[in-house]
């Protein structure tokens, strides 16, 4: 259902500028932005501009949504009242939580403003105001609505984290996007994200605060980690079978450990069949949630306020014996592999007219490759731990075409396993082997019996050739 | 997938007036037919009824495209001229090659009709004759060539066999799921597909036909035999200088079936094969046969030579040349993990306490609609799709298939289609695996051991045993197991 989600960056609605005191924090961005070529690597990629809104907080800093600076290669603010762009700049950017923090490099333009703070959850069915530049306007506008539901959400821009989401009634569109939502003068949440009209009505997304302040803490030292994550998945305890087989009482506690991906935070430490009783003091509920604030929420609310390096205590019951485990906290790699990623380059090699480009979502997205034997190594990287042979996978993602390579075409979107006998773990692996002389490059590829062979002479022939026929630039990029 | 024939043009079409009539062997088929629910492995589905020609060859047989009669209940020939009519069984139907032969039960219902002959020797370019039949009882014949002769995959497990393709503009008609297609009053095919659009019709050929008679001749039915190999295309210069081949043509074998033919006579991935049947094999595959120019060398090992026959393969490894003999043999289809088809035959399936467990085969896929390798669960189809390269003992891939629910089950009632990898401590590699382990419960639980998340669940194994007769009666199953 989150595929549906739009982002909003532009909402507006009936304009009462000036007289309102949030027109000395509101801020309108303008952002000029770059979108990569995925299928033309060496391309620069198209140009778009967009519109949104952010708000000036402490330390002169605006804060905004992730999604309204992405891939930004020219940032304007402008104020209320003052028709002057200033030119500014990204400090700091979360694509997995969707926000961002941008400075302005001329002092002057925070004369007169006023730093906007922080509150807390509101309560459900109290009324928010939503304010930002919708559909494109230049006038800031207001809407209002109550909170109607407080729970976990997927984040569409980065499409793959979810965090605590405050759904909001007021009308919530494009042009909207990093504006504040507000509460009795706090900021109470960011305005981020909806559905279309054509899927639900009246249903608006804001980044509630507590996401909002670990964002804060996070760049305190100045970079963005990113969050942090159990690297494991649990199932509810609701069955009595269940629960009696793993030694529970009847008393609605506990979650069972289903997998634990080798890699990430908990590998070694917690097992499949494991009872999760509790986590940081907190007993889990056998739904999942623990007691949290006024509403129950799932047991990864805690993991989502903790940063890098930071440990989480968590009691267990093993084969039916209590145990207390830490699990010291570490970024989620390989999951990352499948969110949208913003403001790299796509990497790619291009040799012999063969073009090798590493899989990500972005990859996946823009090529939707048919090759069923690709999809499934997308699809089940992490849970068939592909990554363990294949850390990043690559792929012969385009030909170009050449009598060097005639006979390739049947390779397309194949994964490279092994040239000349090495075995390929990464793009760097690929533009290493090509990079030693050699009379005969052999490229095997993932379940594919045959290789493809290149003679090291006619590759040379050809290159000058298939450069200029096919307007290649730049012949690798192995940097993000 | 077998088009019955729907024409958009006028065609000319000759009724049938003749002393020599081709009525005299051609009979209505009538097949009641109902496939079985994979989804619900324990009722069938609603029931249909095909009708097709059948032609009447020596031997008191009627032959017929095994579609038009797979997963028949009952079977009715009927006299074009007098709707005489007169029920059938099936003394032989071998889905591979989509032919099966009909006999009728009371074998004096064909005692004036006149067998058709078996023609041969066709060509491409050659003139035939497509035969429909009027309400009446008249034959109709729509005039076709053929266009193409080569090896194209058959309904049902995709072998490839060899197809006439003709062009023939037929005109839509009651009836007409096989129809034959003859010359000079011989048989030499069955449609088996019909493209109205392009008005071509797919054929099962003479010699296939030929092959599957043949192989009934002395009682002990193999069918077609498979080499058991991938190969591509060996035309890259550079490739073929990479594995030192000097010899003209010759393909790379890619990938080779564990158990297959080529893999018992030692053939392998990488190898280089050059002739077989002292036939040589050019750089696509092709051989120059006789009779029908150049079509793929699977012909040889399918069709002109029968399992248990030996032939002879000529390979290129590392730049040697080496001489192999391969014994042709039908792969054992119940060995398969994932079988292409489940026809005839009904599903097997297991329910423990209102889990229902069934075993991964492409019928079951195929459940999910024509689209079904996009909409079917990714898991599944790829193990369908890479069977081959799953380790030999993988044995059947058992499935939850979906939860009914019950008591027992609370909290699991939306699991579906997950891979089972254990029951109760033991590996389970069929449904008679986890029948014999729900017999040994651990601690009085079933601990059943999934390869997806939730991972594990359990059930009560004495509330399941106490609860049995109430799921039957609850969910209205008439049993809870068919191994």
């Amino acid at each position: 259902m989150f595929r549906a989600l739009v982002l909003f960056c532009a909402v507006f609605f009936a304009v009462r500028a000036g007289a309102l005191e949030i027109s000395r924090s509101l801020v309108r961005i303008e952002s000029t932005s770059q979108v990569p070529d995925y299928k033309t690597p060496w391309n620069p990629g198209e140009v778009e501009s967009g519109v949104g809104a952010g708000f000036v907080i402490d330390g002169n800093r605006v804060m905004t949504n992730a999604h309204v600076v992405s891939n930004a290669r020219f940032l304007t603010v402008s104020k209320e009242g003052d028709p002057n762009p200033y030119p500014a700049r990204v400090l700091h950017i979360a694509h997995d939580c969707d926000l961002a923090l941008l400075e302005v490099k001329e002092a002057d333009f925070f004369q007169g403003t006023k730093p906007l703070e922080f509150g807390g959850i509101p309560a459900l069915e109290s009324v928010v105001s939503v304010y930002g530049y919708p559909i494109g306007g230049t006038r800031l506008s207001v809407t209002r609505g109550i909170v109607s539901r407080i729970d976990f959400q997927t984040y569409s821009h980065s499409g793959i984290d979810a965090h605590l989401t405050i759904q909001i009634d007021a009308a919530i569109n494009p042009g909207n996007s990093g504006g504040p939502v507000m509460q009795d003068g706090k900021v109470v949440g960011v305005a981020f994200q909806g559905f279309s009209g054509d899927i639900a009505q009246n249903v608006g997304y804001m980044i509630p605060t507590p996401v909002v302040r670990r964002f804060l803490m996070d760049v305190e030292d100045g970079r963005y980690d990113r969050y942090m994550d159990l690297a494991m998945t649990y199932q509810s305890l609701f069955n009595p079978a269940a629960r009696a087989a793993l030694g529970l009482k009847d008393d609605n506690l506990g979650v069972m450990v289903s997998s634990v991906y080798d890699g990430g935070s908990s590998a070694g430490i917690l097992q499949s069949g494991d009872v999760l009783l509790a986590i940081d003091g907190h007993n889990i509920s056998s739904d999942g949630t623990i007691p949290l604030g006024d509403e129950p929420v799932p047991l990864a609310e805690v993991v989502e306020r903790k940063l890098k390096g930071d440990s989480v205590k968590l009691d267990v019951l093993r084969d039916g014996n209590p145990l207390a485990l830490e699990v010291q906290l570490t970024e989620p790699w390989p999951f990352t592999l499948q969110a949208n990623a913003y403001d790299e380059m796509p990497r790619f090699v291009v040799f012999g007219g063969l073009v090798f480009q590493p899989v990500d979502e972005n990859f996946m997205q823009e090529h939707a490759p048919g090759n069923q034997r690709l999809k499934y190594l997308y699809d089940f990287f992490v849970e068939d731990s592909v990554y363990r042979r294949h850390p990043e996978l690559v792929v012969l993602s385009n030909i170009l075409a050449d009598p060097v390579n005639a006979y390739a075409g049947d390779f397309r979107y194949a994964a490279v396993d092994k040239i000349n006998g090495q075995q390929i773990k990464g793009l760097r692996d690929v533009a290493e082997a090509f990079g030693q002389k050699a009379d005969v490059y052999v490229i095997e590829f993932v379940g594919e019996g045959r290789p493809v062979v290149l003679e090291g002479k006619a590759v040379a022939e050809a290159r000058e050739r298939i450069l200029a026929r096919y307007g290649v630039v730049n012949e690798q990029n192995l940097d993000k | 997938m077998a088009v019955p024939v729907i024409a958009g043009t006028t065609p000319q079409v000759q009724k049938e007036t003749e002393a020599s009539n081709p009525r005299d062997s051609l009979l209505r088929v009538n097949s009641n037919n109902q496939a079985f629910d994979f989804f619900r492995p324990w009722r069938k589905k609603p029931p249909f009824s095909r009708r097709g020609i059948g032609v009447l060859i020596e031997g008191g047989r009627i032959l017929v495209t095994a579609e038009l009669v797979a997963n028949s209940n009952f079977i009715e020939l009927e006299k074009a001229a007098t709707a005489e009519k007169s029920a059938a069984t099936v003394e032989r139907v071998d889905y591979d090659c989509n032919l099966a032969v009909l006999k009728p039960v009371d074998p004096g219902f064909i005692k004036a009709m006149n067998p058709m002959p078996i023609d041969g020797n066709l060509k491409v370019g050659s003139e035939l004759e497509v035969l429909q039949m009027e309400p009446n009882g008249d034959i109709a014949r729509t005039a076709a060539k053929v266009t193409t002769i080569g090896v194209g995959g058959y309904p049902f497990e995709n072998l490839g066999l060899l197809v006439f393709k003709a062009a023939v503009p037929l005109q839509q008609r009651e009836g007409s799921f096989t129809l034959p297609a003859v010359r000079d009053g011989k048989l030499v095919g069955l449609l088996m597909r019909y493209d109205a659009r392009n008005q071509t019709a797919e054929i099962v050929s003479t010699p296939v036909i030929r092959h599957f008679l043949k192989e009934m001749e002395d009682g002990r039915y193999e069918g077609f035999a498979r080499l058991g190999l991938s190969f591509a295309s060996l035309r890259d210069p550079q490739l073929r200088r990479h594995v030192k081949v000097t010899e003209p043509g010759g393909i790379y074998v890619t990938e080779v079936v564990p158990g297959g033919s080529a893999a018992l006579a030692g053939i392998r991935k990488g190898d280089v094969i050059l002739e077989i049947d002292g036939k040589s094999i050019d750089q696509d595959g092709n051989y120059d046969d006789p009779e029908f120019g150049r079509i793929l060398f699977s012909h040889i090992t399918s069709t002109v030579r029968h399992p248990g026959e030996t032939v002879a393969v000529r390979i290129s490894r590392d730049g040697k040349v080496e001489d192999l003999k391969v014994a042709l043999q039908v792969p054992d289809r119940s060995r398969l993990v994932s079988e292409a088809h489940i026809t005839d035959r009904a599903p097997r399936f297991l329910v423990l306490g209102g889990l229902v467990f069934v075993e991964l085969s492409r019928s079951y896929l195929q459940e999910w609609g024509a689209d079904w390798a996009k909409a079917a669960p990714q898991r599944l189809v790829y193990y369908d799709a890479f069977q081959n390269e799953l380790p030999e003992d993988r044995g059947k891939i058992v499935v939850l298939s979906q939860v009914m629910p019950t008591p027992d089950t609370l909290g699991y009632e939306d699991l579906q289609n997950h891979v089972v990898l254990k029951a109760n401590g033991r590996t389970v590699r069929s449904l008679e695996d986890l029948a014999e382990a729900s017999k040994e419960p651990l601690g009085g639980f079933h601990k059943i051991e999934l390869e997806e998340d939730p991972k594990l669940i359990f059930l009560d194994a004495q509330s399941v045993e106490a609860n049995k007769d109430a799921l039957m009666k609850h969910y209205a199953l008439p049993a809870l197991q068919r191994l």
